[in-house]
């Protein structure tokens, strides 16, 4: 039902002195249902917009993207998104931003203030329910945005770098319990991050993209490493010493810092620049 | 708090401001410099510049029974106050919601414009004399010129307002299942809130400034009138009796309309 297919997806934005940009080049990507897929890749590689277009925010100028086998045609409440700038509504406070799905929904109102109750306190924002997005710090804020994306029980939940704001033990304590959520309520995960560790620790499979263009180099499947080594058991901080962590983690440096090299550190070269007038 | 604090030192158990202190103090000085220039070692013509006694004794006369320009202070103030709450009101209603349709929607936006680019060049006091062709010297021509002054404020800052807000809240409401309706009510009219009220406050001094020149021109009432007719008199005391009226009533609606803002925007982080 909530399979993301992304078939030859590519695309351009136009430059303001003519032209275009090439921000996502033929990507082809099946995130299965109830998978959960770990996006890296180095700044500007287009992780964001390749998110939006599975949102229904963005749209490929080539190629397609299918959600449960239906092209994507615009934003829905059953695709959850954790926008990588929170995206809080300021005049709102943390209850009215939480609750806002559910009350676009018509959510019963004692239905949706319990599920609210439940997220805040998940989410450790017990206290702190009126507050606007100003009165909390950033990694409050971002915990505000995942629980907003949680508490609509989406079939599909997009997360741009949802932990980046997040002090190390904060973050720890999120992977486990997203870990957790997962494996209790399994739904198709497209999650977006600069951390290498955090991708192999949470995901099935983790996509690596290079850039300029944007495009896939490799996609490894971490699931045979999990099941063999029993992480689903052992503490976060013990997985990320066993040796098949190590491995996997140089593994997708090495792929992420080739790619970098193969190219000039220079810019890369652009079309001769077309005098103006 | 902090600056409250620091600009609050032991001055005895009362603790005023001392800020406050040194306003009252420049406002003494600048009245006994007043009053010397004037009755004092009257170095001015009294024509031009009255001496304080003089503008108390206009104040006295125009607020007591006796009145001047054919009623009492408070009834000129109160008629002036009147038509600028109706002019500023029909503004307010009428473009907000129009700045804030031609923000949402470029369609809007292409036919409305040309109207605007035609008619803003105009100088809003150089419609009085139509205005008093069409409606006389009554109530209903002035609020029809407040309302043509005030009404540009109110539609350009909602426009800017609604084109200002960041495009990523539009994108998460609709990713939360928004309607547009929903969209419009939750996200683009709190967003455009701060701007909407920079233009409220833009369109309330605008109908104060034309108020004042329309009742200049003709009225039967108003603080204008008592400027006029204060002019025409050569009483120089009574002209500024009309003028410190008119710099407190603006003062007072300014004020009141800041009550409003910090009541609907107290979302915001203070500065
Ligand atoms: N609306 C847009 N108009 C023009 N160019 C855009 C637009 N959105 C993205 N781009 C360009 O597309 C490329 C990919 O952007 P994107 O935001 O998807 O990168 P990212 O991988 O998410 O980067 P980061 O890790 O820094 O968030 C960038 O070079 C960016 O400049
Ligand atoms: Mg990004």
């Amino acid at each position: 039902m909530s399979e993301i297919v992304f078939e030859g997806v590519t695309r351009r934005f136009p430059l303001p002195k003519g032209g275009d940009f090439l921000a996502i080049d033929r990507i082809d990507l099946t995130i299965e249902e109830k998978e959960f897929v770990a996006i890296v890749g180095p700044s500007g590689c287009g992780k964001t917009t390749l998110m939006r277009m599975a949102a229904g925010l963005d749209f490929p100028t080539d190629g397609r993207v299918l959600v449960g086998g239906k092209e994507v045609k615009g934003p829905g409440p059953e695709r959850a998104v954790v926008f990588q700038q929170f995206a809080l509504l300021p005049w709102k406070t943390v209850r009215e931003n939480i609750g806002f799905g559910l009350m676009c929904k018509g959510t019963p109102k004692a239905e949706a203030e319990a599920a609210i109750a439940r997220y805040v306190d998940l989410m450790g924002l017990t206290g702190h329910e009126d507050s606007f997005p100003h009165q909390l710090s950033g990694g409050m804020q971002q915990r505000v945005a995942i629980a907003r994306a949680y508490v609509m029980q989406p079939a599909a939940l997009l997360m741009d770098e949802p932990f980046g704001a997040l002090d190390a033990q904060t973050r720890i304590v999120m992977q486990e319990e997203l870990v957790r959520l997962a494996r209790r309520n399994p739904r198709t995960v497209i999650f977006i991050t600069h951390a290498v560790d955090e991708a192999i620790y949470l995901a099935d499979r983790v996509v690596v993209m290079g850039r300029k263009p944007g495009r896939i180099i490799e996609t490894i499947d971490i699931r045979p490493l999990r099941e063999d080594g029993g992480w689903e058991a052992l503490p976060i901080e013990e997985v990320m010493d066993t040796p098949d962590f190590t491995h996997m983690r140089s593994r997708i440096w090495k792929l992420l810092k080739a790619r970098e090299q193969e190219r000039p550190a220079v810019p890369a070269p652009t079309p001769a620049p077309v005098p103006a007038k | 708090m902090q600056s409250l604090a620091r600009s609050s030192r032991g001055f005895g158990p009362w603790r005023i401001p001392r800020r406050a202190l040194v306003g009252v103090a420049t406002i003494g000085v600048a009245l006994l410099l007043w009053w010397l220039a004037t009755s004092g070692l009257r170095l001015l013509n009294p024509l031009r510049l009255p001496s304080p006694q003089e503008v108390w004794a206009a104040f006295t006369q125009i607020s007591s029974g006796q009145g001047y320009g054919g009623a009492t202070l408070w009834q000129h103030a109160a008629q002036s106050l009147w038509l600028v709450a109706k002019g500023f009101t029909v503004a307010v209603i009428t473009g907000v919601p129009l700045g804030l349709l031609m923000g949402w929607s470029r369609r809007a936006e292409t036919l409305i414009n040309p109207i605007f680019l035609l008619l803003r060049p105009i100088p809003a006091l150089a419609w009085i004399p139509l205005a008093i062709v069409w409606f006389g010297l009554g109530d209903t021509g002035k609020v029809f010129v407040i309302w043509l002054t005030a009404f540009v404020p109110s539609v350009i800052n909602a426009f800017t307002g609604v084109r200002n807000v960041d495009p990523v809240l539009i994108a998460a409401a609709r990713t939360q299942g928004a309607s547009t309706a929903q969209v419009i009510r939750h996200v683009v009219i709190p967003g455009a809130m701060p701007l909407i009220f920079t233009g409220l406050r833009l369109s309330l001094q605008a109908s104060w400034t034309t108020l004042v020149a329309a009742e200049l021109v003709g009225a039967f009432f108003g603080l204008g009138r008592v400027l006029n007719v204060a002019g025409q008199d050569i009483f120089p005391g009574m002209i500024l009796v009309g003028m410190a009226a008119v710099a407190v009533c603006g003062a007072v609606t300014t004020w009141l309309l800041g009550r409003v803002e910090r009541r609907v925007l107290a979302w915001r982080p203070a500065v």
